[in-house]
């Protein structure tokens, strides 16, 4: 566990005191469907939509090569989507990305078992990483970009029987805790909890970096560790039931771009006046 | 089934009451008093709400013989539902927009990938959901109420040390018919006043994108419009010098009419828009303002 002291310069510097963190934390992050290029039939066809990093873990891959400090920072994937086999691939590239930014390895959790898992399931078997690696600290976004529910955090937390702090956009560590600002509808509170601990990190906690091509080759050496069900030691079987059908939204499309700026506007008020919405 | 709310207020009471017998879970005297005659069983657990953990706590002993538990789609209490939970060994259903129990299963509706889609998830008992405001709007029918106490010993990790409270404006995005939306097209703060006039003229109100309200700091929150922002289903929604990034778009899918102003043809924006103008928006914005309250006037 480590022990120093952290104060913030304002934006983005960090002046360290004391000795230099050794803090190992592990990072969640989400390979998940990207919402942009959703393939679409009658339903949503999950199994040709492509994968990507879930932007808000971005953020937190960020905050966790900022605070490792000489200590160390790992990726943990647990594979949702399938088929298996094509996926394994797409979700190591995911991966790479987050070792460019900075993380030291990564640990992908590719099973049968847990594609399309209930969520207790998934919590179990990050929480089972998070246990054989060793941490000081989870970090991981508010929410994924896909499902955007937000609730694997808690989840992992309860697991572990740690402490968790949700939504923070501003985070220290400092003497053995972790101090967030959390950030809620109506107010941000100042929270401390003592770690181990996880922390999950909203898009305004940082301006999360793009690796330089030497580190995008540098990320190319860095081990991804797969592991199974069996090699975690545990079994699960839960799956969720779910079923996905596109939102089908027809809008006109009507594009004025011809005339003067006064003619275009006479023309959008006229159409909206025939809307009957102004 | 029976159902416990917890965070209770009347939407979250009404839609308990459609799955059946209703049990609420609050954290004051006051708030017993406020909930009594819309709750059989009324479970009063003097922790502070604040911390998830101790309500998470709370509430797990209060929902032993409890199907369903029910939870608002706030960031604290989705924090609750996520602890929760975990302990139980239940799914965690999140900003459900229906809700129903049959043959022993609940079975809702969410918006997922970027509300590009509406999934129909199936869970069986127990199981935890968290509802999205505005669809469960009814009268909780009248009952008898009991109270009980519970008692939480355990000690929490997490400590609130400070807590700010946010501005609060005359903003209410989510209730307006009209919403003029600024992006990035505008160049400085300053230039938002134009918006601002439109709005006005129009009888709406001022939304935005995210660069606007979270890194430019230009206008607060409560304005800010997306995924992480509000949802908005105005009759009209302008957008002004907005690009149109899907997560943008994931907050304005409800709109009846969605109009557009950009100066770059190729924006994502004109895909999502009924009537899309290409123009720069110093100089057609001036001109709406002028035209529009001609016409307001007349």
């Amino acid at each position: 566990m480590c022990s120093r002291e952290v104060s913030k310069l304002g934006e983005g510097i960090y002046l360290w005191m004391g000795e230099f963190s050794h803090m190992k934390i592990a990072v969640l992050v989400k390979t998940a469907l990207d919402t942009g290029q959703l393939r679409v039939r009658d339903t949503v066809v999950v199994e040709e939509t492509p994968l990507k990093i879930s932007d808000i873990d971005r953020n937190a891959v960020e905050e966790a090569v900022k605070l490792k400090g000489q200590g160390q920072a790992y990726g943990v994937t647990v594979l949702k989507w399938g088929p298996l086999q094509k996926r394994v691939q797409e979700a190591e590239n995911v991966l790479r990305e987050a070792l460019a930014m900075g993380l030291d390895e990564a640990y992908l959790v590719a099973d049968e078992a847990l594609l399309n898992a209930s969520h207790v399931a998934t919590a179990k078997a990050i929480a089972a990483v998070v246990k054989k690696v060793g941490a000081d600290l989870v970090l991981a976004g508010e929410a994924t970009v896909d499902n955007y529910t937000g609730q694997i955090p808690a989840r992992v937390a309860a697991e572990l029987e740690w402490p968790v702090i949700t939504y923070a956009r501003e985070l220290k560590v400092e003497g053995g805790k972790v101090v967030a600002k959390r950030d809620l509808e109506d107010r941000v509170e100042v929270v401390e909890a003592p770690l181990p601990a996880v922390v999950s990190v909203t898009r305004e906690i940082n301006q999360p970096r793009i690796p330089t091509l030497l580190a995008i080759r540098a990320a190319m050496k860095k081990p991804v560790h797969k592991l199974t069900l069996s090699d975690l030691g545990i079994s699960l079987d839960v799956k969720a039931k779910a079923s996905y059908k596109p939102v089908v939204i027809q809008r006109k499309r009507v594009i004025i771009k011809d005339g003067t700026p006064e003619e275009k506007a006479e023309k959008l008020i006229q159409y909206l006046r025939q809307e009957g919405v102004i | 089934m029976k159902a416990l709310v917890v965070f209770p207020n009347k939407e979250l009471l009404y839609a308990a009451s459609t799955l059946g017998e209703v049990g609420a879970l609050v954290f004051s005297d006051a708030e017993a008093a406020a909930v009594s005659g819309k709750a059989s069983k009324v479970y009063v657990a003097a922790v502070d709400p604040r911390v998830p953990e101790l309500v998470a706590e709370a509430a797990a002993k209060a929902a032993s013989g409890y199907d369903v538990v029910l939870l608002p789609s706030t960031k604290n209490a989705k924090t609750v539902g996520g602890l929760l939970a975990q302990r139980l060994g239940a799914e965690f259903l999140t900003d459900v927009i229906s809700l129903k129990a049959e043959g022993g299963v609940v079975k809702a509706e969410r918006y997922v990938f970027g509300n590009k889609a509406v999934a129909t998830v199936e869970a069986p008992t127990p199981v935890v959901v968290s509802i999205a405001p505005g669809r469960f709007q009814g009268e909780p029918p009248a009952v008898q109420s009991s109270v009980e106490k519970i008692q939480v010993d355990a000690a929490p990790k997490t400590k609130v040390v400070a807590v700010e409270e946010k501005a609060k404006g005359a903003v209410r995005l989510e209730e307006a018919e009209i919403i003029v939306s600024v992006g990035r097209g505008f160049k400085k703060k300053e230039d938002l006043q134009m918006a601002f006039e439109l709005a006005k003229i129009l009888g709406g109100q001022v939304g935005c994108s995210r660069p606007i309200a979270a890194d430019l700091k230009w206008l607060p929150e409560e304005h800010w419009v997306g995924l992480s922002g509000k949802k908005v289903k105005p009759k009209l929604y302008l957008a002004i010098g907005i690009s149109g990034q899907p997560q943008h778009i994931a907050g304005i899918l409800d709109s009846r009419i969605i109009a557009a102003i950009n100066s770059d043809p190729a924006a994502p924006i004109f895909q999502y828009a009924d009537y899309g103008v290409v123009e720069d928006l110093y100089k057609i914005v001036p001109i709406l303002i002028n035209k529009l309250s001609k016409l307001k006037s007349a």
